[in-house]
């Protein structure tokens, strides 16, 4: 069946190429080197994750309290250690960011 | 074209064995081009299964018979849609459906997130590649679709009681769900890989997640509808080991679905939740295994091949893989927040996820027992469906309340004082129907009625949250009831999106007690002009009909039906003998099913025996509800629909959070 | 911190606990399942099980109207010794001569007389389903 060996031709080829570009596009470029997660970032990652954390937590309970699911009383016992958790959470993230020294320029592509 | 097929196939397998070499190499290594070099592979692998899933489909619309695959499972006569569905009638096909959907999925995966989260993502490529990798060589060097043969004048034909729409859409609905827990397992062992314990990768997958959740949901309604109509012996679902093996998963994928929001919200739960995905992804291998080795007495397992060991030891595989990177990881894994009380709403995932498992694991050791006690013993014991409903009651009775109760309590911390007052009026409104439902005869079922009565108190619960938001939410900004519940819903498509598939899995338990609990029969022989009765209802066999058709001999029975006195017209079962070339001719049964629409509630009628006097062998059963069990199947894809909904605000959110970690440095 | 060890812990324990408490107690009063066996196994087997086997030789009789009787041999044993069934209830579509099947009853004075309606027919090849009785 010749079209069967044809278009498996071209299917040949086609994968080969897709697999090569990479390398054809830059046969020689400047760093090669796959980003990495460096320790700072992660801290950085994990410093932003408990800050998200502890501002939904804040914004949660506001709603639970507004939808009557917490009744004042416990409204009051849990806003005061929450809203501590959420400044302790947004120091550190400053304290780390500025104790860096270096910025951590925002790119497109993010993480 | 077989030859393209087969190169096609065998090029696949070339590009996804690159792909983890190359790739674990690239991420090892941290080489950028070889990654990407890596991920085209996996790519070009998805066109080029495409390739030998076309040549295939060709090879059913051409009706080429000298593939043997084509030749057994269509023939000339067989309806234009039912010959594409063939392709995935039998072993080789359905396994290349497998391939393809993995492959399309693994792209896309890949793809989208070329530029996210670099670092996981390399390693994401060569997990998928490897899941490939046993996809492809089994379709190459085990079973291939494409045999040839001597063309025969016609092929063998699909089994006619397939030729039926939701067995059509039943196999790829289902694959779409047990290929597609494959991306969030990647996804954590390449988080497992490149040592993240943070939530980039339940991020990247939450939607993957949802969706093959939704898509093996509604595969398994699907096939319990196709039961119920088609195959018709008065039920949907027989705890057989295939049925099972779909809803293990299912069982998994919705404990990790809820324990993700654990992590999400406090951070805790992250070796659990890693276990889980990898559970219900080995799980979903485990049961394509089921379904295909001929290993347990099953009514619809393919005929016993020699596909069985290399399915088990892609399940070892997989399992000792996930384990090993588990163990190895345990200490990066450890979270420092701790549960602060039982009666929050962490603890109450908890519970549920502890019942979910409970229920997933007793139904696998039901399904393995007969294989482990023939392996100890030496005699196979199977268990029967006694077994199955004892712990689907004691575990899912449990589980249905907890639904009504997670979304009343708070997070953190609930007050029991608190509590009491917001479980008064859904636990009135539980009470109260309790009561009104025993007084109507629900008592003569226990479990039927608990049910029942905490599918009220669910059912109370969420109206009540639904209120309470749109009240808080018209408080806030005084929109209309209409604008500010639309936009409550729109702000929490997750949380409210779940409270819908809630209903959904209500309106199941509703649909599921009622037509099993409170079900009625009657059987018996029938001449012309004599009737049964069952529960108002009398039905009075009136004479048999015979039909000619191309495809097959039709008799019918007619039959009147009338309810209380009133007559509510006509309806007809019979049998059809189809006219397949073989010794002996194919007889189906045909049931006749009368649907009340406004009670949910249906007269199935089975014609058992036609006999040669003209008279008829009838077992009738009135089913009550048991079509919310349907209508809970929309409800359930409307809420999936409604918590998937991408939310911009959400989006920003999470890139800013991302964004901020810093990116890392891109070589120019 | 207020907690030395999360009540996680204790919970899961103590749900795993529970869960082999309640499994164990349903084993030990229902009794752990049906035997499956083949025909050539039955001999002298009292009590309930599941048989496994295929139908040789042309069935007779009325399964709605004084039993359906036939023979069962091993699936895997062509010349193997043949048992006599006799059933009563709803017959699967599927069934015929040469067809697989699985059916729950009792050995009784050389005759396995089966529980109405247990009879459930295997697919001879292919990925096809058939007809349970009603169960």
């Amino acid at each position: 069946m010749s079209t069967a060996l044809i278009l498996g031709a071209v299917l040949a080829v086609v994968c080969v190429v897709l697999v090569a570009l990479p390398f054809l596009r830059e046969p020689d470029p400047l760093s090669d080197e796959l980003d990495a997660l460096t320790p700072e970032r992660r801290r950085r990652l994990a410093l932003s994750e408990e800050r998200d954390r502890a501002l939904a937590a804040l914004k949660e309970l506001e709603a639970d309290h507004r939808a009557g699911r917490v009744n004042d009383e416990d409204y009051r016992i849990s806003i005061g250690p929450l809203r501590r958790e959420a400044a302790e959470a947004l120091r550190a993230l400053d304290g780390d960011a500025r104790g860096k020294g270096e910025q951590a320029g925002r790119r497109d592509g993010g993480d | 074209m077989a030859e393209l097929g087969r190169a096609a196939l065998v090029v696949t397998l070339g590009l996804c064995l690159y792909a983890v070499v190359a790739g674990s190499y690239a991420a090892a290594r941290r080489r950028r081009r070889l990654a990407g070099s890596a991920r085209n592979a996996l790519i070009a692998a998805f066109g080029s299964t495409l390739v030998a899933a076309g040549v295939l489909a060709a090879g059913f619309l051409r009706s080429d018979f000298s593939l043997t695959y084509v030749a057994n499972h269509s023939n000339r006569t067989l309806g234009g849609v039912y010959k594409l569905s063939a392709f995935w009638g039998g072993q080789e096909g359905s396994l290349l459906l497998w391939l393809l959907i993995l492959t399309g999925y693994a792209a896309l995966a890949v793809w989208v997130n070329r530029n996210r989260a670099r670092d996981l993502v390399v390693w994401v490529t060569p997990v998928l590649a490897g899941i490939a990798v046993c996809f492809s060589f089994l379709l190459v060097v085990v079973a291939s679709p494409f045999a040839v043969q001597a063309a025969p004048l016609d092929g063998a034909g699909l089994n006619p009681s397939l030729q039926n729409p939701y067995m059509m859409a039943h196999p790829p609905f289902l694959y779409l769900g047990y290929v597609g827990l494959a991306v969030p397992f990647a996804f954590a062992m390449g988080a497992l890989l490149s040592g993240r314990t943070d939530e980039r990768w339940i991020v990247a997958t939450r939607r993957w997640t949802l969706i093959a959740w939704t898509a093996l949901g509604i595969g398994q309604l699907l096939g319990a509808h196709w039961a119920y109509v088609e195959v018709g012996w008065g039920g949907y679902y027989a705890w057989d080991p295939v049925e099972n093996a779909a809803l293990m998963p299912f069982l998994a994928a919705t404990a990790f679905l809820h324990s993700v929001m654990i992590q999400e919200k406090r951070g805790m739960l992250k070796v659990w939740n890693v276990v889980l995905v990898a559970l219900a992804f080995c799980l979903s291998i485990f049961g394509t295994f089921l379904t295909r080795s001929g290993v347990v007495n099953s009514i619809h397992s393919f005929s016993e091949s020699d596909i069985g060991p290399w399915f088990l030891a892609l399940i070892v595989i997989a399992v000792v893989f996930s384990t090993t990177l588990i163990i190895w990881r345990l200490p990066l894994l450890r979270s420092t927040t701790r549960l602060e009380s039982l009666v929050s709403r962490e603890a109450v995932f908890l519970y549920n996820n502890l019942l979910l498992v409970a229920l997933c694991l007793t139904i696998l050791w039901g399904v393995a027992w007969p294989i482990l006690s023939e392996a100890v013993r030496g005699t196979s014991v199977v268990v029967g469906r006694p077994y199955y409903d004892f712990f689907l009651r004691i575990f899912g009775l449990p589980l249905l309340l907890l639904m009504g109760i997670g979304p009343l309590i708070a997070w953190r911390r609930a007050s029991l004082r608190g509590l009491g007052r917001t479980f008064t009026g859904p636990a009135i409104v539980a009470v109260v129907t309790g009561i009104v439902l025993l007084l109507l005869g629900a008592g003569s079922s226990i479990p039927g009625l608990i049910a029942y009565t905490f599918s009220a108190f669910v059912l109370a619960a969420i109206a009540l949250e639904f209120v309470r938001g749109t009240r808080a939410r018209r408080a806030l900004s005084s929109e209309s009831w209409p604008g500010a519940f639309f936009s409550l819903i729109g702000r929490n498509r997750r949380r409210y999106g779940g409270y819908v598939v809630h209903v959904a899995i209500v309106l199941l338990a509703i649909g599921i007690a009622g037509s099993n609990s409170y079900d009625s029969v009657v059987e018996g022989k029938l001449a012309v002009g004599q009737s049964l009765a069952l529960s108002g209802y009398r039905v009075t066999y009136q004479g048999l009909t015979e039909r000619d058709t191309p495809h097959a001999a039709e008799v019918r029975a007619h039959l009147l039906v009338s309810r209380n006195g009133k007559s509510l017209g006509t309806m007809e079962a019979g049998k059809n003998s189809y006219k397949i070339a073989g010794p002996d001719p194919q007889v189906s049964s045909e049931v006749g099913i009368r649907t009340n629409y406004l009670t949910g509630e249906d007269l199935f009628v089975i014609p058992e025996q036609i006999n040669d006097d003209g008279s008829v062998y009838f077992r009738i059963f009135v089913k009550p509800l048991v079509n919310l069990i349907w209508l809970a199947g929309i409800v359930f894809l409307l809420g999936s629909v409604i918590a998937l909904w991408p939310d911009a605000r959400e989006q920003r959110r999470l890139a800013v959070r991302y964004d901020e970690a810093g990116s890392p440095v891109r070589g120019r | 911190m207020a907690r030395k060890r999360s009540p996680a812990r204790l919970v899961i324990a103590l749900s795993i606990a529970a869960v082999l408490a309640v499994f164990l107690l349903y084993t030990s009063i229902a009794g752990g399942g049906t035997p499956s066996l083949r025909p050539s196994q039955l001999a002298g087997r009292t009590g309930t099980v599941s048989l496994v086997g295929r139908v040789v030789g042309k069935p007779t009789g009325d399964s709605h109207a004084g039993g359906l009787r036939f023979r069962l041999r091993d699936v895997k044993d062509p010349g193997g010794k043949t048992v006599p069934v006799v059933y009563t209830g709803d017959v699967p579509d599927l069934f015929a001569t040469g067809r697989d099947i699985v059916i729950d009853g009792k050995l009784q004075r050389g005759t396995f007389v089966a529980a109405p309606g247990s009879m459930v027919t295997k697919c001879p090849s292919k990925y096809s389903a058939t007809k349970p009785a009603a169960q």
